[in-house]
């Protein structure tokens, strides 16, 4: 439960955050919770360096197979939202930029797991680690992320690869991650960073934020483009390119979507005009 | 061949950098924008960038070919479907035009087998006219009729046809540049804004002068208008030439020359009469016979071979028997050509009884010494009556103004000065139609003749003198005019005649610009200097020998040719008659002697109807004057003074009789290619006729073509702007 207090003190992100964690819990508390809290699991073959303690003796006297029994693990869940604050991510063209939306999905989505007990911690990145929170389940760490997360601004080029590969090396235990980021990245680096955070034993959630605008290119005549990440500026025709760069920008989305299929990474994309939670809802009537 | 119809639109073609603006300016029309998706746009571009450069640069050639297609459209091309018209410029005309038909109605337009050349010309006319449309304005111009008021312009086209259609062949002479700048005046009266000036000629080369190359740049220079004018405006008329083609029109036999065989003919003396005749033809030999008529009685008759483009001259011996002015008629008998109106020729004379002549000494006066014991001898060798030179010799200092009524020439020679009131009546004598011949000397004090007797191209001499110039090597005299009838006597030897003679001193002309055109250089030394020169002064005729007569400062006297030259010098200031009566056709009858009252003179033509004569003026003097004579023959104008009819003889030009054609080449390049040539009734309707113009208009096939590109050009912008196309930028 969330203290009162606590949630007084909450900012405005943390507001954001507690109104639309407590619209879903309305009607999803159930559902919320019997996801986390799961004994037995069931076989599977044995390999070597399997604790023999786990091997499910009578299977072996029926079949002659040995299996091994796998359990949930029953202690709380350990979270780590990891988020990219690359320039990228200053992008909006409503009311919120990427950014913006990214720390309010984060702080909602911490709060979600605090108030479910579990451990959630925080990575924010571009090219490199920028702060790294370990995961914690109290409402003074939550605090923690909140005051993390105000501070976070848009950051250099994107290159999450390379933080995300950082990061994976740094969870030694199993856990849930969850990214939140754009993904205009190389598609190939980003997915193998995926894939090896799923080597890791990490089981990966990837909620890609993108503006509407990314989406629709609505820009018409002469227009010069000014990268967010240092690129240097473009001169171009909108009407003349958006079909091409709608077709670039589609193709992009589907391979990071084939990519993270392939690597049993659960894709989220959420778009800046959409209300927090229906974007939570949507997440947690998936798991 | 390709023409517009409309050219003045071509200005539309400007349009076409339009696309290219609009680019441009929609370039400078940026709007900025931070955006996060940059990946993208490098990515897109930097697999693209050379395909977006070529679809930016397809489009903008497909925007500026449309527009060109639909600026060209405007303009109207038509494809022409033959190229019958020969010239530069295409025949398009642009609003009402103002057309001026230059006819060539000259002698040699009556020429032709079937029918004469004219009448090809005038259905080449008539088809002109009807390439016309109303409202379009016409004047006809006649070769016979230059010189004489025209009419104003006809909007009437049926009244022009009909004028034209009643045109004949006259016997003038061709004389294209005048005719064109009689057009170019003439258009000055009309008022639409297309301009052509039409020459419809029989395209002999004789009538083009293109020798007279001054003459054409001049004529070139005026029709090629102010710079930049377009042509088929009035300020540069387009040239149509509408010349028949004539074929097979070599066949023509002429008298081409009818003379006497010397300047002074008198009374009682055997002359001859010198017809010249020419075949044109150049394939066959031709026999003619050529009768001699004299007042209208036969003096001989004579056949002759000519052989083909080749010549013949004959001389017939004939004594007149009265002084007087007479008539004498070369005429082929029983002979057919192509031509006919060059078969004949006349000549008008005038016959002396005797030529008084009154020779001024300086010095002393009779012997072979004297200043002009030389010229004496030379005119009355035997110093007695058979002489047809009545030589009275006086020294200056005897001579008065009332002695020289009595003479016909007087000839000074050697004379320092002459007294004031004697210079009057010298002055008064020439204008009156009397000769003077001027000898320099030892005597001559070039001040006071330069002061008095020149007055600066006022006084009697020819023209003032510089200085009197002593060679070291004498100088030798060189025939220049060998058919001026001063060089009678020589026959065809002129320049050999001098080959002996030596002059060791002479006087040196001053320029004489303003008159230099009245001076007739008629024999020259090698070193350029004249040595005889004339000039016109009224009724009479100056000359002058800037050496002396006699041998003080030349060998001249002790030549063979001194006696001819003199002679013929007397003889021709005697025999000098002004106002001529030798005309061509087209030039009026003038009498400038008139001497009873205007009201006994008559006149009659060759056929013996009366003329109708006026009193004019002519050199500020009292004159008869007819109206034109075109009609060649005879012609009698009764003087109650003379005892004989003063004849007037009306020949054709002799250069009307060649019959060689200008080809079209020849043509072109009269007008520096600036012209257009047409030979038949088709070809003007073809190309003149809006009715019937075998071209192909051009519009619809690039208005259709402007269509195609637009649809292009929709299909490329949507490939660009809409989902599954390919973007370009």
């Amino acid at each position: 439960m969330v203290q009162r207090e606590v949630l007084e003190r909450l900012s405005h992100l943390s507001v954001t955050a507690r109104q639309a964690v407590e619209s879903v819990l309305a009607g999803q508390h159930r559902s919320v919770r019997r996801g986390l809290s799961v004994e037995f699991a069931g076989h599977r073959e044995y390999q070597a360096g399997d604790d023999l303690r786990h091997l499910d003796w009578l299977v072996y006297a029926r079949s002659d197979r040995y299996d091994i029994r796998q359990y949930e693990e029953e202690t709380k869940l350990r979270a780590t939202i990891i988020l990219d604050i690359s320039g990228s991510m200053g992008f909006g063209s409503g009311k919120s930029s990427k950014l913006e939306y990214a720390r309010a999905l984060t702080a909602a989505l911490g709060l979600l797991m605090i108030r479910q007990s579990d451990a959630v911690g925080l990575v924010t990145c571009d090219t490199q680690v920028r702060e790294f929170i370990p995961p914690g389940s109290t409402m003074g760490h939550y605090l923690n992320l909140l005051a993390a997360l105000e501070k976070t601004a848009p950051g250099a080029e994107t290159s999450l690869s390379a933080a995300l590969d950082e990061i994976a090396a740094r969870l030694t235990r199993r856990g849930l991650v969850i990214l939140i980021t754009d993904g205009f990245d190389h598609p190939e680096a980003f997915l193998k960073s995926l894939q090896f955070l799923r080597f890791r034993k990490q089981e990966v959630r990837l909620f890609q934020v993108l503006d509407p605008q990314e989406r629709h290119f609505p820009f018409h005549g002469m227009i010069e483009f000014v990268g967010l990440e240092r690129e240097p500026r473009m001169k171009l025709d909108g009407d003349r390119i958006r079909e091409r760069y709608r077709r670039t920008f589609a193709a992009h989305q589907a391979r990071i979507q084939a990519g993270c299929h392939a690597a049993g990474v659960q894709l989220e994309t959420c778009w800046t005009d959409e209300e927090l939670f229906t974007v939570l809802l949507r997440i947690l009537s998936l798991r | 061949m390709i023409e517009f119809l409309n050219p003045v639109l071509f200005g539309g073609l400007a349009a076409v950098s339009a696309p290219l603006i609009i680019h441009l300016l929609h370039r400078r029309k940026v709007q900025r924008v931070d955006w996060g998706a940059m990946r993208f746009l490098v990515e897109m571009l930097a697999r693209s960038r050379r395909r977006l450069w070529l679809n930016e640069i397809l489009l903008l050639l497909v925007r500026a070919l449309l527009i060109t297609c639909i600026a060209l459209a405007m303009v109207r091309p038509a494809l022409r479907r033959n190229a019958a018209v020969a010239g530069a410029h295409g025949i398009v005309r642009q609003g009402r035009t103002a057309a001026v038909l230059l006819v060539d109605d000259s002698l040699s337009t009556a020429a032709g087998r079937a029918q004469p050349a004219f009448d090809s010309m005038k259905k080449l006319g008539l088809s002109y006219l009807d390439s016309l449309a109303p409202g379009d304005e016409v004047s006809v111009l006649l070769m016979s009729r230059l010189g004489r008021e025209s009419n104003d312009p006809l909007f009437d086209l049926e009244s022009v046809k009909t004028v034209l259609g009643n045109l004949n062949p006259t016997t003038v002479a061709t004389d294209i540049p005048a005719l064109l700048e009689a057009g170019l005046n003439q258009l000055k009266r009309h008022i639409n804004p297309g301009a052509e000036l039409v020459v419809l000629t029989d395209g002999r080369k004789d009538g083009w002068h293109e020798t007279d190359k001054a003459r054409w740049d001049a004529l070139r220079e005026s029709l090629r208008g102010p710079k930049n004018a377009a042509v088929g405006t009035r300020p540069r008329p387009r040239i149509i030439l509408l010349s028949p083609t004539l074929a097979g029109i070599d066949d023509n036999v002429a008298v081409t020359g009818l003379a006497m065989d010397r300047t002074l003919v008198c009374a009682g003396q055997s002359v001859g009469i010198r017809v010249t005749l020419a075949n044109f033809g150049q394939r066959a030999n031709r026999e003619v016979t050529v009768q001699v008529s004299v007042d209208g009685h036969a003096a001989g008759s004579r056949s002759v071979e000519i052989p083909a483009a080749g010549r013949q001259e004959l001389a017939f011996p004939y004594v007149f028997e009265k002084a007087g002015s007479h008539g004498i008629e070369a005429a082929l008998l029983n002979h057919q050509d192509l031509l006919a109106g060059d078969d004949r020729r006349f000549l008008s004379v005038q016959v002396e009884s005797k030529l008084p002549v009154l020779l001024v000494e300086g010095e002393g006066a009779g012997g072979l010494g004297a200043k002009l014991g030389f010229l004496s001898a030379a005119l009355q060798p035997d110093a007695g009556n058979a002489s047809v030179f009545q030589v009275t010799r006086v020294p200056a200092t005897q001579l008065s103004g009332s002695l020289l009524q009595d003479y016909r020439v007087v000839v000074l020679g050697d004379v320092p000065m002459l007294e004031p009131g004697i210079l009057d009546a010298l002055e008064r004598f020439v204008v009156g139609g009397g000769g003077v011949l001027v000898g320099l000397g030892p005597n001559a004090n070039l001040g006071l003749i330069n002061r008095y007797w020149a007055r600066n191209g006022d006084g009697f001499l020819p023209c003032p003198l510089q200085n009197v110039a002593t060679p070291t090597k004498p100088a030798i005299p060189t025939a220049t005019q060998p058919g001026h009838p001063v060089f009678s006597g020589f026959g065809s030897r002129t320049d050999e005649a001098w080959a002996n003679a030596k002059v060791k001193s002479y006087a040196r002309l001053a320029p004489l610009a303003a008159r230099a055109a009245e001076l007739d250089v008629l024999l020259k030394l090698d070193s350029g200097d004249a040595l005889v020169v004339e000039r016109r002064r009224g009724l009479g005729l100056v000359a002058m020998v800037t050496t002396s007569l006699n041998a003080d400062w030349s060998d001249l006297p002790l030549q063979a040719a001194y006696v001819p030259l003199m002679r013929g010098l007397v003889g021709h200031l005697g025999s000098y008659v002004m106002p001529s009566r030798n005309l061509l056709p087209g030039e009026p009858m003038i009498y400038a002697r008139v001497q009873a009252p205007v009201k006994l003179m008559s006149g009659e033509d060759p056929r013996g109807r009366p003329l109708k004569l006026e009193v004019g003026a002519w050199e500020g003097r009292e004159a008869i004057v007819s109206d034109p004579l075109m009609e060649p023959g005879l012609y009698a104008l009764k003087d109650p003074r003379e005892s004989l009819p003063i004849r007037f003889a009306v020949s054709p030009d002799p250069a009307e009789s060649g019959m060689s054609l200008m080809t079209e080449r020849d043509m072109l390049q009269a007008f520096d290619s600036g012209a257009s040539v047409i030979h038949d009734s088709e070809t003007v309707a073809e190309n003149l006729d809006p009715n019937r113009r075998q071209s192909v208009e051009l519009w619809k096939w690039l208005v259709l073509g402007a269509v195609g590109l637009m649809l292009l050009e929709a299909w490329m912008t949507r490939r660009e702007t809409v989902p599954g196309g390919a973007a370009t930028g």
